[in-house]
């Protein structure tokens, strides 16, 4: 048996985690499944638990300048409801678990929980999002890819919370998303895909690409996006194979119960042919 | 007919409300709880078993505390209810840790020690076949062996103008019955009583008479309310009943024996993979005069069902087809695997699925549409089957397949989607026609010789005394059906409990669609005796055993005659979406026409009819499950990927009716057919979309992208 908190406030919160290292469970809907132990029994946890999605400093969205702010604790319906959330990250998060799961479910779980098949990552990483983790010494502010740094791993310290994710407001004429699952509910990535694209004329003037459960981390390739970035539509074609190749360098999938490392390889490519060129084949 | 509208089954209502009592729901005063210590590996000696010091009030039960057999009684004796010097499966059960408080049991648990000696294991059918490893069953390592033949194949494949082969592979299915298996066992007064969920109450009573070398009246088996089954509740729950009565008789307290979801996934019996072979004889003219095939099934740790689950695969694996010349070569193969059994279908999946996928091919080999093909093979009144038996009544395969046409558009779409070339989706059409041999398999029914009784009692109420149960399919609604209008008398006056073998006769077990056509039929007999004796008075019973209709002739030592007394039919056409870019397959609609023979109640055929088909979808597209090194990889039902509600297509069905002279008000079977024939219609509407051959299921994207690739380089 362990220990569960229920603050009234995130200050609270921050100087339970502090002093005890609780563990912050939001929706539950991975620790839950992570700890669940014989049926009658309590969940397994091994260190004391503290409930956080009830915390309202925890919820809501709101614009600051030209950044849109998601509070931790907002659930996935939530974010489907909000009219300011990318469109990009709204079709990542249409196609996460199912309208149950959904209803609990928060994008700071999502985050935290750094699945390398975590649905809302690759938007989050093409969106350039940063968390703001906060604990009783203060706050700081992260962009998303230093703040995971491998399956199950990211740099959140023992008495930090993740209480906001910023992101930049800006706007793509192209978007493009792919989740390759399982099935079409209830079901985790075998492989998935972000495409944002703005044209300026015919060239390219802004670029983003990434890719879901194929590497310990998302994939993104600043350098493939520089290479890209200026060059006109038709001419795609001929740098592709190197951009290609560096994308190919970065994929290393893994053979698991959901999929083979070669289909999660050659479809990530076929994505990114299709996104680029227009047809896989 | 009137006994075909409708009605509200009688179990909606507990179930909906959640007010039904499911057997992880009761709770005995003093009641302890079981909790299962397994196998690691595959296979390995055990050398020593390490015990903790267990606290008062804990127990360990193992193979030392069955009284008479540690044997599971079925077919062949060869399973152990708990391991004694080896194991032979990744979950075989070696002993139990039984206890009040569920936190010391799993501690107790975690505590024990098992050291092995690990033996080489045998994990395919190839690997059996090489011979190289000792076998787990027997010298040969088979647990069946059969072959028949029909006319003289030998004699037509020599004149054969051109031959036509093909191999077809099916995986592993995994049950994903909506309530995991468990049993609750007490000891009183010298009776054991085992309650839990279960197809077949007196298979679980023979079985643990067997093991505990009592008479039968110390034995008692009450089904209850029981959530699901396809098949895997026929044998699996004998193993677990004889777990919980040895405790309970060991420990003197109510014992509780639940699965978790994982451990019943890692440990429950599946869905026989095979490897089917198909060699076709044609002649000049495209006409085929005979068929070869070779059927191999990797059955598992222990034989279970396997020799007849192999049975049934052989003797429809001509599908629904008149073909002169047969043979055809079964075996079942004992590997290091979590043991397979029954599976809604019971070995006919997998062959309607290889000699369906064949046909289609053989249709396109010739350049014709495989509908046309198939339809000049199809079964008819007076034919001749694949054992030599006869199709005794008339045959509307037909009609059937002329109105699946027409609700699917087949032939158009055939053509459309052919000349499509999409980027973004590629579609494809698929037909399929099948059957289902109604009943046991073979001299299944005259063995078991079921019986069935009625009884009107004092209060004017009518009590149908049988061993059938209610598994969601809808028993507990058309056998009080049958037995209602059969002596005009209302649906309330109509009793049916749970059996409980105490107070049951054997009618055998629930499976093989056998509920209906086999005991429904005797209910109706005996309906209709009590009907004329309605007069007299006090109590009444009446009681009817099973005899197959006169014409029925088997040879069950060289497989020659009528395997089945009866079959249902059905057709299905299939459409899909695949996308270019990932393979992913999406169903998009299923359309269906069967012949059951008469409804009993078309709701409850509607709804046999859609779990079917979603059940065979996720077989032929996403079912996957794998095992490495004996471990199975999905071993979660996060991981095992059945069908949710927007994975299942769209689905019409059609009936037409050819009634079954011999069947309550003319009804046949029902509830594994559509299961049978529909993954052969996905398949080939994937073959369809893609032009390569889909020869194997689950047809998973994986598996649609590497044959892609193969065909473009
Ligand atoms: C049936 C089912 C389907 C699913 N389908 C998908 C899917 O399609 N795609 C997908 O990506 N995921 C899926 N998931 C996983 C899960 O639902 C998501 O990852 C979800 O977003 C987790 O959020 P949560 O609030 O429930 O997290 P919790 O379980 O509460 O927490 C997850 C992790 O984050 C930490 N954490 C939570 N909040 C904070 C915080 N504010 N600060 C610091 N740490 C925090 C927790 O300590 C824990 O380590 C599915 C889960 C289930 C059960």
């Amino acid at each position: 048996m362990v220990n569960a908190y229920r603050p009234s406030t995130i200050d609270e919160a921050l100087r339970i985690r502090n002093e005890t290292k609780a563990l912050p469970l939001a929706g539950g809907t991975d620790l839950m499944v992570r700890y669940k132990n014989w049926a009658g029994l309590p969940p397994k946890f091994s260190q004391p638990v503290m409930f956080v999605a009830h915390l309202h400093e925890l919820k809501g969205i709101e614009v600051e300048g030209d950044e849109l702010i998601i509070r931790s604790a907002t659930t996935l319906t939530e974010l489907l409801k909000d009219g300011r959330v990318p469109e990009v990250l709204k079709l990542a998060v249409k196609e996460m678990a199912s309208p149950l799961v959904r209803n609990i479910a928060t994008i700071g779980g999502n985050i935290c929980n750094a699945s390398p098949a975590g649905d809302t990552l690759p938007p989050l990483y093409a969106l350039d999002a940063k968390v703001v983790l906060r604990s009783v010494e203060g706050e700081r502010t992260v962009p998303i890819e230093d703040f995971i740094t491998g399956p199950g791993q990211t740099v959140l310290k023992e008495n930090e919370i993740l209480c906001e994710i910023r992101i930049p407001m800006d706007e793509f004429d192209s978007i493009f998303y792919r989740k390759v699952g399982t099935r079409r509910a209830n079901a985790l990535s075998k492989v998935s895909f972000v495409g944002l694209k703005n044209l300026q004329g015919d060239r390219i003037d802004d670029i983003r690409i990434a890719f879901g459960a194929v590497a310990p981390t998302v994939v993104r390739s600043r350098d493939a996006e520089k290479m890209l970035k200026g060059i006109k539509i038709d001419e795609i074609e001929q740098i592709y194979p190197s951009i290609e190749a560096k994308y190919a360098e970065l994929i290393r999938p893994i053979d698991d119960q959901r999929s083979t490392a070669e289909y999660r390889k050659i479809v990530s490519l076929r994505l990114l042919r299709f996104f680029l060129l227009g047809k896989a084949d | 007919m009137e006994i075909s509208k409708a009605i509200r089954r009688v179990d909606n209502d507990e179930k909906v409300s959640g007010i039904a009592k499911f057997i992880a729901d009761v709770k005995l005063e003093g009641m302890l709880y079981a909790k299962t210590l397994r196998s690691t590996r595959p296979r390995a000696r055990i050398k020593s078993i390490k015990i903790p010091k267990l606290p008062n009030g804990y127990f360990i039960v193992d193979k030392n505390d069955v009284p008479a057999n540690n044997r599971v009684k079925l077919i062949f004796t060869d399973q152990p209810f708990f391991a004694e010097d080896v194991v032979n499966y990744i979950g075989e059960p070696i002993l139990l840790v039984v206890g009040p408080d569920k936190a010391k049991v799993l501690e107790i648990l975690e505590q024990i020690e098992v050291e092995y000696e690990d033996l080489e294991p045998i994990f395919t059918i190839e690997d059996a076949e090489s011979g190289t490893k000792p076998p787990i069953f027997g010298d040969d390592n088979l647990f069946a062996d059969y072959e028949f033949t029909k006319g003289d194949p030998d004699a037509a494949f020599a004149r054969a103008y051109r031959i036509i082969e093909g191999e077809y592979r099916t995986g592993i299915q995994e049950h994903i019955y909506l309530e995991p298996q468990g049993m609750l066992a007490t000891y009183e007064d010298g009776t054991v009583t085992v309650y839990g969920s279960m197809q077949c109450p007196f298979y679980v009573k023979n079985a643990l008479v067997y093991a505990l070398g009592w008479p039968e009246d110390r034995v008692r088996v009450v089904q209850t309310t029981t959530g699901g089954g396809f098949g895997g509740k026929e044998d699996y729950p004998s193993l677990i009943a004889g777990h919980a009565a040895f405790a309970a008789i060991k420990t003197g307290r109510p014992v509780q024996l639940i699965l978790d979801r994982t451990e019943d996934i890692e440990a429950t019996t599946k869905r026989h993979p095979s490897i089917i072979r198909h060699r076709t004889a044609l002649d000049a003219s495209g006409r085929i005069i005979a068929m070869e095939i070779d059927i191999k099934l990797d059955g598992g740790a222990y034989a279970t069902l396997s020799p007849v689950v192999l049975q049934r695969s052989m003797f429809v694996s001509t599908g629904p087809y008149h073909i002169p010349n047969v043979r055809v070569r079964g075996r079942a193969y004992a590997t290091n695997n979590v043991p397979r059994t029954a599976f809604r279908g019971f070995g006919a999946p997998q062959s309607i699925f290889a000699v369906e996928m064949h046909m289609t091919n053989i249709a396109e080999a010739l350049g014709e549409n495989p509908i046309d093909f198939k339809m000049r093979y199809f079964l008819k009144k007076g034919d001749d089957t694949a054992t030599g038996g006869s199709v005794h009544t008339d045959v509307k395969l037909d009609e059937m397949t002329r109105q699946v046409i027409e609700m699917s558009n087949f032939y158009e779409k055939f053509e459309r989607f052919r000349k499509e070339k999409g980027d973004t989706v590629l579609r494809g059409i698929g037909f399929s026609a099948f059957l289902h041999g109604c009943g046991f398999t073979g001299k299944g029914e005259e063995v078991i010789k079921a019986t069935a009784k009625l009884r009107r009692r004092d209060d004017g109420k009518v009590e149908i005394l049988v061993s059938s149960v209610e598994i969601g399919q809808g028993a507990q609604t058309t056998l009080r059906k049958i037995v209602a209008f059969a002596l005009g008398i209302p649906m309330e006056d109509v009793v049916y409990e749970n059996p409980d073998t105490s107070r049951v006769p054997d009618s055998g077990p629930t499976v093989a669609s056998r509920t209906v056509i086999i005991v429904g039929g005797l209910l109706e007999q005996a309906a209709k005796e009590l009907k004329a004796r309605w007069n007299e008075s006090g109590e009444i019973e009446v009681i009817k055993t099973y005899r197959h209709p006169e014409y029925v002739r088997w040879d069950d030592e060289k497989f020659v005659g009528d395997a089945y007394p009866e079959y249902s039919w059905g057709v299905n056409v299939a459409e899909v979406e695949v996308d270019p870019v990932t393979f992913e397959v999406r169903v998009k609609k299923v359309w269906g026409v069967y012949d059951v023979g008469t409804p009993l109640d078309e709701r409850v055929v509607r709804g046999q009819l859609e779990g079917g088909i979603v059940q065979a979808v996720g077989y032929a597209t996403i079912e996957v499950m794998e095992s490495k090194n004996g471990k199975l990889m999905q071993n979660t039902i996060t991981d095992y990927i059945i069908p949710t509600s927007i994975d299942a297509p769209e689905i019409e069905t059609r009936l037409v009716v050819s009634p079954y002279p011999y069947g309550p008000f003319g009804a046949k079977c029902l509830g594994e057919l559509p299961m049978v024939g529909c993954a052969p219609a996905v398949a080939a509407a994937i073959q369809h979309a893609l032009g390569l051959k889909v020869d194997e299921i689950p047809a998973r994207p994986e598996l649609l992208l590497k044959k892609w690739l193969e065909k473009s380089r």
